[in-house]
Order: C-alpha cells, then structure tokens, then sequence
C-alpha cells in the first residue's frame, strides 16, 4: 500500500501500517476462507499463473459462464480481475451448502502477476469454459553478450 | 510408534477381484472415475480406513458421518475413493498399506486410475491415456489391449507409490494415465481413463454423464482439486515435467 496522503494523523498511519501487514500476511500465508461468498453472490474460480521467458499465462476455470460476459480488467500493475456471469442459477444447495441460503450469480477472482507486464497489451481467449489471458512481460534492458 | 492404518470391514470381502484405486491427483482424475464406477455400477461401501494420518474431517452425506477414504464394491470389483486430498505427509505409508491390504484379499489386479499433466490440454479433444505395469505380464496385457505404454519419465504421488509397492511385493498393477489439466478438474479425462479401464477389464461402463454433467462437476470439485493442488506441491508433483535421465 502507498501512503499518498502527507500529514496524515498518526492514526491513519497506524490503519495504513495494519493494512499493509494484513496484505503481506495474505500474500505469505493464505487464509482459510470459503471459495464462494454470500454477500456478493460470487464465487471464486480456479485460476492459475505461469511465467514463460516471453509472457505471462493467467488461465481460470469458469463453468456454465457465457463467454460475452467475461471481463478481464487489470486492478493495477500487478493484479488482474478476472469476473464472468454464470448463465444458470446455481444455489447454495447445488454446491453442497446447506447451512446457507442463497444464488450465486458471478465468478470473481483477483490474480496477482508475479513480474511487471504490460497489462494494455494483454490478450484473452475463453476455450471449453477455460479462460486463458496472456502478458507479455515487460523487457527491461538487454546485456551484450561479447 | 507408527501411527496405524486400521480398514474398518463393514461386510465380507471377496477374494480374487480387480482393485480400482482413485486418489486425488492433477485433475482429479482418479475421483472422478472411482465416484462415477461407485454411482453407474450401484457399488455399495465395504469398508473404510481409520487413520490419525487423515486429517481429523468426516464427510456428511445425507446427513450422515463417512469416513472420507472408503471402498465400495461387489463380488468381482473394489473400488477405493478418497473425498480429501491426502497429505503429503502419510501418503507412502498409507499408500503402503492399501498395497498390503489388496494383497491379504488375494485381488487379482490393482488398477491406479490418474491423471498425467498436459500443458496444451485446452487444444485436446480426446486425451490420450497411457499405461504403466507392475510387471512384464502387465506390460505384455497392455500391449495386448493397445494401450499406450509410459516407457519413459518420472510418477509423483499416490499412483506412483501403489505402482512401486506393488511391483516390490509382486502384484498385478497397472496405472491408467489420462492427459489432464494439472490444477483443474478434467471429467473427460476421467472418461477417457474409463474407456480403457473397460478396454482392459471387460468391464462395461457408460461414461455419457461425465459429459453431460462435466460443468457441473468442475464447479463442485474445484474446492477439493485447491487442497489436492497444495498437497500435490508438497510432493514435487512438477518432476512429472522434468527430462527423465537416460543411464
């Protein structure tokens, strides 16, 4: 997290600080959570990266999804969003939840990038309910082999 | 002290019949068919594993407790299913024992069913499946059936472990490989191993609703194929993608 804001309270800097370890402790050590949730009525997909020397591969699993609704949208230069509207109405009871109420009607996941890509020059495919993103990673400066 | 493996039998095992074994693995191959064979051929649970290896869950189903490593069957077939990934930690020694356990009910042939990595699988149609064996015998059936024979490279996990075991205790195993996704659940897969799992045993299995059914399973197994995914990482599971050495 950035701290934009100069002559902050102290206990905004406090709340940055918190915020800030809660992200890296997210990022270390992943917490257990449900893979779907209630209040926006989405559930996270399978999703997967690898890093090739050229490109970066961001794939994700979105069954009974209408591939026009697909949206990969970067959050910033390291995070992808990845949502999808799922065609059929799927409840609670259809993915074994029982102990709750509800329809879920999205797939949303937020990706993040592992080395700096050029996030404008991504490209997309949706193949047998597999949606498939590629960046290409950004070059930095070539060394001269003599 | 060894932590024991005990096999609770809830009714008689026969003795002499083919031992299908689905453990979690890429793509969660290996479930998938195990629970399709246990639904198609109405096999009903024979016994259970009790174990302080497992992790302390229990798998409700119709509101009742199950163990979540059981084995179903009939009077020519068992087929073991596990609903949790099994940790890294205990997975030769429970893979050890299920060896043993196979043996001491005199099966006939023990039949890993898994999944084997693809990169490209989005382009694949059909996957190809391929076979490995314990023995000489199980290679020449294999050969006999036109299967695909994995001559080369490197098993990781559950599969691998069934194969080693039990070519050191000489039982008749053969691993049935489909060409999978590595980290999503792959029901055409599954039906592709099923295909040739009916191949080699004569056993007729109906795979149309892996198909028809395939979104639907994907979303409801994806949860399990997460925690397959770490336990998988813990084992190298990767190596399947290294160069075999040549010596």
């Amino acid at each position: 997290m950035s701290r934009s804001k100069k002559n902050n309270s102290i206990f905004d800097l406090i709340h940055e600080y918190l915020e800030e370890i809660k992200e890296l402790t997210e990022e270390l050590l992943p917490s257990e959570r449900p893979s779907w949730d209630i209040e926006s009525l989405t559930i996270e997909p399978l999703c997967n990266v690898s890093v090739t020397p050229n490109e970066v591969i961001v794939t994700a699993d979105l069954p009974f999804t209408d591939p026009n609704s697909v949206k990969v949208e970067p959050v910033d230069s390291m995070t992808l969003e990845i949502s999808a509207k799922i065609e059929r109405r799927i409840c609670c009871e259809d993915l074994g939840i029982t102990h709750q109420e509800g329809e879920f009607s999205a797939f949303n996941c937020q990706t993040r990038i592992p080395v700096p890509v050029e996030m404008k020059k991504r490209k997309s495919k949706f193949k047998k309910g597999i949606l498939e993103v590629r960046l290409p990673r950004k070059k930095g400066y070539e060394i001269k082999v003599e | 002290m060894a932590i024991p493996i005990n096999f609770i039998e809830k009714r008689s095992i026969p003795s002499g019949t083919r031992m299908v074994c689905g453990f979690p693995d890429v793509g969660l191959v290996g479930v998938l068919a195990s629970s399709h064979v246990i639904s198609e051929l109405n096999l009903v649970e024979m016994a259970y594993v009790d174990s302080d290896l497992l992790p302390p869950i229990v798998v409700l189903h119709k509101g009742l407790p199950h163990a979540p490593i059981r084995i179903f069957g009939n009077s020519n077939l068992l087929v073991i299913i596990s609903e949790t990934a099994i940790p890294a930690i205990g997975v030769q020694r429970l893979m050890r024992k299920f060896v043993e356990w196979g043996k001491s009910k005199n099966v006939k042939m023990i039949i890993p069913i898994g999944g084997i990595p693809v990169q490209n699988r989005q382009d694949i149609e059909e996957p190809k499946v391929f076979g490995t064996a314990s023995n000489l015998d199980m290679i020449k059936l294999l050969e006999q059936k036109n299967v695909n024979v994995l001559k080369d490279g490197y098993m990781v996990g559950p599969q691998a472990l069934i194969m080693r075991y039990c070519a050191e205790q000489n039982v008749h195993a053969i691993a049935l490989l489909a060409q999978s996704f590595y980290n999503y659940p792959d029901p055409e897969a599954s039906a592709a191993a099923l295909k040739q799992l009916s191949n080699v045993t004569g056993i007729s299995i109906n795979v149309s609703k892996l198909f028809e059914k395939g979104e639907e399973i994907r979303l409801r197994a994806k949860d399990v194929m997460k925690r397959t995914q770490r336990e998988l990482t813990k084992m190298n599971k990767g190596q399947e993608y290294d160069l075999p050495l040549y010596i």
